[in-house]
């Protein structure tokens, strides 16, 4: 059974997804012994990032449709196009910090695994009652798509079909399903709650999972009142060991970092050097 | 091996700890059964107090000339500010006559036996870290973090430890933090200038856990359960004790609460000196 991590990358005018991709690659082959991840994308990556990737692979079926707000319209093309039998889907603004080869062992008895407990840089569990009223308030499960774990099986493809359906349609499912609150744009982790919900797979949040990761928005560190910018709030430092502290709390696992601006070349050197021993 | 407590007391013109110490000590000796000795750079007034011969197992003289300012209330609508002096504790690894020692603040009223079990245990090193407020309606989250963006908060109030190479770590660390403390509270985000022990234990346990939740120090039995010193000890007798605790939103007012065989830390210290002297502390 092959294994490996994936992420689903598009550029826009601000944001250089290919870069975050490049880092948090580096930062799987300085960490990992699972260390294949391949890179979904229809932009152009350069020459020098490309060896870090397993495979690169273009977005398939692409058609006219606008860009949606954060570019969630091709997620569910991840399950048909992933090289692996058994496949972790990441954010690409994210940084592996440690080993997490036993997610491995524990996500092989499941078809299809969500993250569902995000945590603050201090270890707290997130408080989603801000963020996610809308999941709340419907009574949907809270999956994160940034972090989640699928094996090539009929109830996983049942689900990515699924979400096909929701993401295609999403203002009429939101309507149906997540009216209570409505959002009015299209967000993939609102799209899965939908999906799994219309699956009946409440269940593949399974509140026992090791899948987890530090979330770095600022709005949801428990701080009053909530800063615009983590970065600008608490001091921060990734060594050449690969060890990052933030305010003054060592992190573990895996960080979203969130910021665009936190991957800078001090990091990117740091990493380059980790990933090649 | 052997055990026993350890008090700091260090008067100032408006405090008098040695007073305060005797009468905890009686109450460890009464509850634990553990010998007490007392550090403090104010021997001279033991004179005042006869009975510190039984009292106290040993008298170890300490320097500690450097004083801080706080502002000490008694009650909600009365308070001073006058000296503060906290800088000696981390001495306590250095001065204590025991291999394994209680080190407990002098407005902590040991009046259970909980604390038995942390003293036959195995562990090295035992402080609390969560803690009860009699009131029941003040903001307690000063005392989950020492703030909103840094390091779980951990009580020097009371503790115990065991003289092993990691605890003589922890000490000089504490040690280093006190020195460099301008440092310490910068990085750490604590906006007040002002030394706090609870702070700088704080911070070291968190380094000594290498940055992040580790096992360095054990949690001591129950909760640390305390009154501010906008509050008032009224009396005690025998394992109870009564307290008027201040009102939300009414200052002035207090609602009367009381605790039965459970260890208070008291920190209004003027109404557990005034208790002392004369049986009622309102």
């Amino acid at each position: 059974m092959s294994k490996g991590f994936i992420v689903l990358a598009q550029n826009t005018n601000d944001i250089d997804y290919i870069h975050q991709a490049y880092a948090l690659a580096l930062s799987i082959h300085a960490t990992q012994s699972e260390t294949a991840i391949s890179i979904i994308t229809n932009d152009n990556i350069p020459e020098e990032y490309q060896e870090v990737f397993d495979q690169i692979i273009p977005i398939p079926w692409i058609t006219d449709t606008i860009p949606t707000r954060y570019v969630a319209e091709h997620r569910w093309k991840i399950y048909h196009v992933t090289p692996y039998d058994e496949t972790i889907v990441l954010d690409t603004d994210m940084l592996f910090l440690q080993d997490i080869n036993d997610w491995w062992w524990y996500c092989q008895d499941h078809d299809l695994l969500f993250c569902t407990t995000a945590r603050d840089y201090k270890g707290d569990v997130i408080n989603n009652s801000i963020y996610r009223k809308t999941f709340i308030a419907n009574d949907l499960p809270s999956p994160y798509f940034a972090l989640h774990y699928f094996k090539k099986s009929e109830r996983a493809e049942y689900f990515y079909k699924t979400l096909e359906f929701v993401v295609n349609n999403w203002a009429w499912c939101y309507g149906k399903l997540a009216s209570e609150y409505y959002q009015n744009w299209l967000s993939v982790d609102l799209a899965a709650a939908i999906a799994l919900e219309l699956c009946g797979y409440n269940s593949s949040a399974d509140v026992c999972s090791p899948l987890q990761f530090v979330h770095m928005k600022a709005g949801v560190q428990g701080w009053h009142p909530a800063p615009a910018n983590w970065r600008q709030t608490i001091p921060y430092s990734f060594t050449k060991d690969g060890e990052l502290t933030v305010g003054n709390i060592r992190q573990h696992y895996l960080f979203h970092y969130v910021e665009k601006d936190f991957i800078d070349l001090d990091i990117i050197q740091k990493l380059k050097r980790l990933a090649n021993g | 091996m052997t055990t026993g407590a350890l008090i700091f007391a260090q008067n100032t013109i408006g405090i008098d700890y040695v007073k305060l110490a005797l009468f905890s000590a009686k109450q460890i000796k009464k509850h634990l059964g553990i010998p007490v000795s007392l550090a403090t750079d104010s021997q001279a007034w033991l004179e005042f107090y006869p009975e510190h011969t039984e009292v106290f197992d040993k008298i170890i003289p300490i320097v500690g000339n450097t004083t801080q300012q706080k502002k000490f209330y008694d009650g909600t609508l009365a308070y001073q500010t006058a000296e503060w002096k906290n800088l000696t504790r981390n001495q306590a690894y250095d001065i204590t006559p025991y291999s394994r020692t209680l080190v407990i603040d002098s407005d902590y009223i040991i009046n259970s036996t909980t604390l038995i079990k942390a003293l036959n245990n195995t562990y090295s090193f035992q402080i609390f870290r969560k803690s009860f407020d009699l009131a029941g309606w003040r903001d307690t989250s000063p005392f989950d973090r020492i703030n909103q963006y840094s390091v779980p908060f951990y009580w020097g109030t009371v503790f115990i430890f065991e003289k092993t190479a990691s605890t003589r770590s922890l000490f000089d660390l504490i040690e280093y933090i006190k020195l460099n403390w301008e440092f310490f509270r910068i990085i750490y985000k604590i906006d007040s200038p002002t030394f706090r022990n609870d702070f700088a234990f704080s911070i070291a346990i968190h380094i000594m856990n290498g940055m992040t939740e580790g096992d360095f120090a054990q949690e001591l039995p129950g909760l640390m359960t305390y009154v501010l010193d906008r509050d008032i000890l009224v009396k005690m007798k025998e394992d109870k004790i009564q307290f008027l605790v201040e009102k939300a939103h009414y200052p002035g007012e207090y609602t009367l609460v009381s605790t039965n065989s459970t260890d208070v830390h008291v920190m209004n210290k003027q109404s557990l000196s005034r208790f002392i002297d004369g049986g009622y502390g309102v």
